[in-house]
């Protein structure tokens, strides 16, 4: 398991340089929590990361991704402009470039994950 | 058109008299023979596939092919045209997963 959870982290803060980015490796990092209740059971998934942390890891993600949209208006931008609002572009090619798409990326992983996470405890628990 | 009205209307007669079918499915039945009809006229105006005069084959693509990396910095221009220059579009995705989990959460622990 945290074999596969640093596989998601690399393939988040890699998602402006090779294939993958917030969808993907939100799939990725969700599934490692899954593996944990498949492969021991309920109780040991739910240790791993609780429903609260998980439901607000989700409003969080989603609100992450909004305000940085309204960071680029008082930055001087229109909404989720990147380069037009200041956002430090960076070389191209390096790990910390591209300015918003790193941060949005972090917040559309973190939103993937925790939404995987919660519908399949609570699909599951839905069955008892 | 006036054979297709009379092949309506003696199909209709037809099946309602002879066969005995419901005038609910046979309404149903008809409405869904209109939407093929409607859906097959807009397959065939739609242009041909990978024909270099399409619509899509516009100057978009050449901006971000060529622009994409300084304008947005990122060495993924799949990323750079989700998150750059689309990014509107994907917050409405990622509002499409919130609302789906709002759902089934409200649907789940209702009872």
């Amino acid at each position: 398991m945290p074999f596969i959870q640093v596989y998601g982290i690399y393939v988040i803060i890699n998602g402006h340089l090779s294939p993958g980015g917030g969808f993907s490796s939100g799939a990725i990092f969700g599934a490692s929590l899954v593996l944990v209740a498949l492969s021991f059971n309920l109780e040991a998934g739910v240790k791993q990361i609780s429903h609260q942390t998980s439901s607000i890891l989700e409003s969080g993600g989603a609100l992450g991704y909004v305000l940085v949209g309204l960071a680029a208006i008082i930055m001087g931008g229109n909404y989720l402009s990147n380069q037009g609002a200041g956002f430090p572009i960076g070389q191209a090619g390096e790990l910390f470039s591209a300015g918003a798409i790193l941060i949005i990326t972090l917040f559309l992983g973190i939103k993937v994950a925790s939404t995987i996470v919660t519908l399949f405890y609570n699909i599951i628990e839905g069955e008892k | 058109m006036v054979y297709i009205i009379v092949f309506i209307v003696l199909a209709t007669l037809f099946l309602r008299l002879l066969v005995g079918v419901e005038a609910r499915t046979l309404l149903t039945l008809y409405l869904l023979g209109l939407i093929i009809f409607l859906f097959s006229f807009t397959v065939a105006e739609m242009p041909p596939f990978g024909c270099p005069d399409n619509p899509v084959f516009n100057e978009v693509h050449w901006r971000y092919l060529e622009a994409g990396v300084a304008e947005t910095g990122a060495v993924n221009i799949i990323s750079s045209v989700i998150l750059d220059y689309r990014a509107f579009d994907t917050l409405g995705e990622a509002t499409v997963l919130f609302v789906a989990i709002a759902a089934v959460i409200a649907t789940l622990k209702s009872h």
